[in-house]
């Protein structure tokens, strides 16, 4: 067989054999056309992955608001006394971009009329993450949850894309009477306002659960789970190292993911009338 | 509220750099977007899609961090890139997959039989890329995407150069039966 020869191509073609066995791999290639075809072949791998590499593939969405929050989240671990100019700069930029961010997502949403599968459910509790700094709906007196907003809303609001005050979701047409209860909070990281956030949703989710299928439920509460376990452990890690920013970074990711997943959860359930 | 005074800009970095380190978020937004397709390439070629943009995002947050600690001393698209490279090795030990690295894997030769359409060559590149085996893929794009040395590898990995090479060999082997279409 050829394999004694071919499993040597790839240091051949690299330069990495001793002078002699690459003399003698070049004497086998001389007078074998089928480890001659091997090398050939080895040879476009390689000029395709240098190709790819010189020719890096931007991400499909752009991440730059949950970058931007979590510079700020970072920022506002900081006592006060250390705050400068330059991390409140952060906040509003973060702010900022949040906003756009949750604006886009939410036109993206619509325009995919929220047809969640179980899979794409479970898929962004646990791999999109939380990259909307943390807006979420309140919804006082709703239990109906969540809309996302007309596309006619959307077409407004990407004319409005750079006013920061302006909402990610609105009511739907048919609850547009009830959209001044709606209103949305920023929600920091900060222990009171998160917890009453989730509480909200939580209270949200358990409302429309009658409209999921046990599937739907099923994962989500197995994802609320596994968020949980992740949280508890990294308060665990960090009570024994308090200065560790990549466990902080950790806790603060995982609270966010169960955050959006709440969201997401709400959401489904208010589209599934 | 009582603000502190902002670092002074650091002499030595070039431009942008300089006012990252220095506070400034807008300069740090564009330093992201110069850089966030050669990063965002990396995590999504070495860990797959579903974990590139969460990671990325991890990448760009822990360079802010330490964008304090860049001297200047390499370029800082050389920095970042190497950072980058930390934090997927790092994801990939927190969820231990790294100990499936080098298992061997014959049956990931049955998923890239397949020859792509030639109007798809790139984006079937990238899908073969993340049919390899984790093991071999991580030292395929680590070698011939990014350019590093056995030896570097070798370092990053915790393993030998020879592994790495024979890691490298068996990569191209597989992506060589998706390409052979080409």
């Amino acid at each position: 067989m050829h394999e004694e020869w071919t499993d040597r191509l790839s240091e051949y073609l690299d330069g990495e054999l001793p002078a002699d066995e690459q003399r003698a791999v070049d004497a086998h290639l001389r007078g074998c056309a089928e480890c001659a075809a091997v090398l050939a072949d080895l040879k476009r791998v390689v000029a395709r992955a240098q190709q790819a590499g010189a020719a890096p593939r931007p991400p499909s969405a752009d991440l730059w608001a949950g970058i931007a929050a979590g510079i700020d989240s970072q920022r506002s671990a900081k006592p006060s006394g250390e705050r400068s100019a330059s991390d409140d700069a952060v906040a509003a930029f973060s702010d900022r971009s949040a906003e756009a961010f949750a604006r886009r997502r939410a036109f993206a949403m619509k325009s995919r009329r929220i047809a969640f599968t179980l899979p794409q459910l479970a898929a962004a509790a646990v791999l999109v993450a939380a990259v909307s700094g943390g807006l979420v709906l309140k919804f006082a007196g709703r239990p109906e949850g969540l809309r996302y907003e007309t596309a006619s809303d959307n077409r407004r609001d990407a004319q409005a894309d750079s006013a920061p005050g302006a909402q990610p979701f609105r009511a739907a047409a048919d609850d547009r009477a009830a959209a001044d209860v709606d209103r949305i909070v920023p929600v920091s990281m900060a222990d009171a306002q998160y917890d009453a956030a989730v509480a909200d949703l939580e209270g949200a989710l358990k409302q429309g659960r009658g409209r999921l299928d046990a599937a739907t439920i099923a994962i989500v509460e197995h994802n609320l789970q596994i968020i949980d376990q992740a949280i508890a452990q990294a308060r665990e890690a960090l009570a024994g190292d308090p200065a560790n920013t990549y466990l902080s970074g950790h806790l603060v990711e995982a609270r966010r993911r169960k955050l959006d997943l709440l969201r997401r959860a709400a959401a489904l359930t208010s589209e599934s009338d | 509220m009582t603000l502190s005074a902002d670092p002074p800009v650091k002499s030595g970095l070039d431009g942008d750099v300089a006012l990252a380190a220095a506070g400034d978020p807008s300069a740090f937004e564009r330093l992201y977007r110069t850089h966030v397709a050669r990063i965002h390439s990396l995590t999504r070629r070495m860990l797959g899609t579903h974990e590139a943009d969460e990671v990325t995002q991890d990448i760009f947050v822990r360079t802010w961090q330490k964008l304090g600690q860049f001297r200047g001393e390499s370029a800082f698209s050389t920095w970042l890139h190497r950072l980058a490279v930390n934090v997927v090795l790092e994801r990939r030990r927190t969820f231990a997959i790294q100990r499936e690295r080098i298992a061997d894997d014959p049956a990931a030769l049955d998923y890239v039989t397949v020859a792509p359409a030639r109007a798809d060559l790139t984006v079937d590149f990238e899908n073969a890329l993340e049919q390899l085996p984790a093991g071999a893929r991580e030292i395929f794009v680590l070698h011939d995407v990014e350019g590093y040395k056995h030896r570097e590898i070798a370092g990053m990995l915790e393993i030998t150069s020879g592994t790495s090479k024979r890691q490298l060999h068996r990569a191209r082997m597989l992506m060589r039966k998706h390409l052979q279409g080409d």
